[in-house]
């Protein structure tokens, strides 16, 4: 038996039929996509926070995202910006789909999302009045907007969902784990259709965390290159429409991808250090559940933070799996940052895009992978490369050991 | 799309849905102002009795005027030694208490036990104080990085993980008060689908005094409301087990959006849930509540729990009132009250209860629990 919990059962297809992306490189799928392919840099001069006592000033914000532009039902000032992220790129997503909002709640649709740091602008604001005036003087309508679950809520209020709605928050692999988990409602017929994704803010203690963690970019992020030396921080909202093959037939959608399975497993060795071995024994799981075997797969997209340890480890795990024909691997963290709790929601965004329009998603800002890394390491360097994948699989790790592998396929 | 094929879609998959087999719970952990374990907790239920109602740790002096419910003279070093305890906060230090003695005497396939928690925010002491140094630092990039890790919510689930050598499914879950709740639903679903033989599920909360500030400000609870904290977590799986302390059925939930219906929400979720357990509503003995104290939601729950099962409110267990407000803990501290009240007092034949939960932004869930046979 599988040393991790991938699970195989009879049960009903998923697919994938509606995509939402508000991104440091666009709103909408298709901005995102162009983008995406093109290499473009999505990092800049924060304008959340004032950064001016940091040795790194750059993040991957949202700079043209206006809440209001986006939402029918939500009032903006009473939710934090990491759920009005999520319900913006749910509401891209059920346009994108193609479905009727009246058909969400028979089918009975909820939604699921992701999160590294739940409303953590929010939070900050409150900090500064602490600062300014003592606890005593923190406002209280900003303090009821401080649950991360709130992140879920803001997506199902908006679109008036009824399902199942939960936050996931297991940190950077949690978009994943939340398609997961969304994925395993619908094949066994707890909803039709569900809504899944994540969301996170761009945030001063998440910047200084990475920094005095040393794992901070000193200009761009650089995954697989000799010369990487850490993240950017990112923000945004990505949000995807699952439902069965059954239903999106139906109403004659169009499938960009099938889930074919995921596995989700923990290294319980180090809350921050990666661990190869246990990231292998997650993506075997995972091809086991998806009954798929590792020269199937045409592409990984990668959890490829850009800090040393990580690209090294992911490489060392392909290796393990893949031997020395590993798929093409690329990060599109090189240009968003790293989203946190979005960043494998925006990695299956592009992979879907990726089925669409026929073409790897590279890694920007490098030229070559680092020798170091070894033989055979194609990081799709520069630019988007044409091709035409079949069978792809979609990395999220996070703090806590916690790795979730998702494989996604062309609808046949 | 035409309307007779919406409605045979809807057919179908309303048929797909399966009738909830019962996991067994086979260990609880519990840290709470009543001591440790189900017994001291079904003790100060049956006793009502009355717990200090200070808070302690270094800010306690900054606390609002408000009772609160803390665990007193909790030192994680007595409980787990002193390795690998210097960076642990005070939730993460609950929960691993809670595992460790929910793991006691038990043999673990670390492989094939994960672990599903519940949470809102994380360790709030954690986060408000390095948000507090990068605000106030001169370098705001120089916090403390051995703590910075503590900050992402699944933390704690992620030690737990680490000091157990628990490899399978590793989830936190976070939804407001349902949080426990959504937990239970959470590891039903991957139990059912084999994603691993056995999970500890639970939630837990820490006091400090920035959090009791945000429930004091925010003003939802009702002015003598208690703050509390703790953790109950439990070993649940899907293989029968000799001696099991209950059996879980089917774990509903419903998201409102419209607060008027809040009530019919939690009743349609406590009505699905009795369906798929094949209860019906007056073989319910008792309700373990969740808002207690909650302004608003405390009617709203009661009203929706009275709709569901036709009129009667049957014995209702409201272990907030002893152990203060626990937030993403409660409903798994409402269980525990369940399980705590069935050992004290067992029932002369099996007994069917309920846990309901209601939420701010429009979530109910509700679960189905039998006790042991």
């Amino acid at each position: 038996m599988a040393d991790t919990a991938g699970a195989a059962r009879p049960s009903r297809r998923v697919v994938i039929t509606g995509l939402g992306a508000v991104s440091p490189v666009g709103i909408g799928a298709d901005v995102f996509a162009a983008a995406v392919r093109a290499g473009v840099n999505g990092t800049a001069p924060i304008e959340s926070f004032d950064a001016s006592a940091f040795p790194r000033r750059k993040a991957g914000e949202v700079l043209d995202f206006e809440p209001a532009d986006h939402l029918k039902r939500l009032d903006p000032p009473r939710w934090g910006r990491s759920g009005l992220l999520a319900a913006a790129a749910a509401r891209l997503a059920v346009a994108d789909a193609g479905i009727d909002e009246e058909r969400l709640d028979t089918a009975r649709a909820g939604a699921v999302m992701g999160t590294t740091s739940g409303e953590s602008a929010v939070v900050q604001v409150l900090a500064e009045q602490w600062i300014e005036g003592g606890l005593a003087s923190i406002d209280g309508e900003l303090a009821g907007q401080t649950p991360a679950s709130r992140i879920a809520n803001a997506v199902s209020a908006e679109l008036r969902l009824t399902g199942e709605t939960q936050t996931i928050p297991t940190a950077c692999s949690a978009s994943n784990y939340a398609l997961g988990y969304a994925y395993d409602l619908v094949r066994s017929g707890e909803a039709e259709v569900m809504l899944a994704g994540g969301a996170d803010a761009v945030n001063r203690l998440t910047h200084a965390g990475f920094y005095a963690l040393g794992a901070m970019a000193e200009d761009v992020p650089r995954p697989f290159a000799a010369d990487r030396s850490g993240i950017v921080t990112g923000e945004g909202g990505a949000v995807l429409v699952l439902e069965t093959y059954e239903h999106a037939a139906a109403r004659g959608a169009r499938m960009y991808a099938e889930i074919l399975g995921y596995a989700a497993n923990c290294d319980a060795a180090h809350m921050v250090h990666p661990d190869a071995t246990s990231i292998a024994a997650g993506i075997r799981a995972a091809h086991e559940a998806a009954g798929v075997e590792p020269a199937q797969i045409d592409y990984i997209c990668a959890h490829g933070t850009g800090t040393p340890t990580n690209d090294s480890t992911e490489v060392a795990a392909a290796r393990e799996v893949f031997g020395d024909r590993i798929p093409p691997i690329s990060s599109i963290k090189s240009m968003l940052g790293h989203t946190m709790g979005a960043a494998s929601g925006f990695g299956a965004i592009a992979c879907c895009k990726a089925f669409e329009q026929d073409f790897l998603p590279p890694t920007a800002n490098v030229t070559e992978p680092d020798p170091a890394l070894g033989e055979g390491v194609d990081c799709v360097p520069g630019v988007g490369r044409e091709a035409r994948l079949d069978i792809v699989q979609n990395h999220g790790f996070a703090f806590g050991g916690n790795n979730v592998i998702t494989i996604l396929g062309r609808v046949s | 799309m035409t309307t007779a094929t919406a409605t045979a879609t809807a057919t179908a998959g309303t048929t797909a849905v399966a009738t909830a087999a019962p996991l067994y719970v086979t260990g609880a952990g519990v840290v709470s102002a009543a001591g440790y374990g189900l017994a001291p907790l079904g003790e100060l239920l049956i006793e009502h009795g009355e717990l200090e109602k200070s808070p302690v740790g270094e800010d306690a002096g900054a606390y609002p005027p408000r009772p609160v419910r803390a665990v007193h003279g909790f030192d994680v070093k007595a409980h787990l030694g002193r390795k690998g305890t210097k960076y642990l906060d005070r939730l993460t230090s609950f929960g691993l208490v809670a595992c460790k003695e929910v793991l006691e005497g038990a043999e673990v396939s670390g492989g094939r036990t994960g672990v599903v928690l519940a949470t809102n925010t994380g360790s709030v002491s954690t986060h408000s104080s390095l948000l507090y140094d990068t605000l106030t630092l001169e370098k705001p990039y120089l916090v403390n990085p051995g703590q910075f890790p503590n900050t992402v919510m699944n933390s704690t689930s992620g030690q737990i993980a680490i000091r157990n050598g628990l490899r399978g499914l590793n989830a936190t879950v976070a939804g407001g008060q349902t949080a426990s709740l959504l937990a239970f639903r959470h590891a039903r679903l991957a139990l059912g689908l084999g994603r691993a033989e056995r999970l500890l599920v639970g939630g837990v909360e820490e006091l400090s005094a920035p959090a009791a500030w945000a429930w004091h400000r925010t003003g939802v609870l009702r002015e003598d409301a208690a703050l509390g904290e703790g953790a109950a977590v439990f070993t649940v799986q899907q293989d029968p087990a000799e001696g099991a302390l209950a059996e879980l059925l089917a774990c509903e939930v419903r998201f409102t959006p419209d607060p008027r219906q809040y009530a019919e929400g939690l009743a349609n979720a406590v009505s699905r849930a009795l369906d798929r357990s094949g209860v019906r509503p007056g073989e319910v003995s008792a309700v373990s509540l969740g808002a207690a104290h909650h302004r608003g939601l405390e009617r709203i729950e009661e009203r929706g729990v009275r709709a569901a099962l036709g009129g009667e409110l049957p014995r209702a267990v409201r272990v907030a009132d002893v152990l203060g407000e626990t937030y993403s803990a409660s409903g798994a501290l409402q269980l525990a009250a369940l399980l705590a009240l069935w050992q004290a007092e067992p029932p002369a034949s099996p007994v069917t209860a309920l846990v309901t939960s209601v939420g701010r932004d429009g979530n109910a869930a509700a679960l189905v629990v039998r006790s042991p046979r």
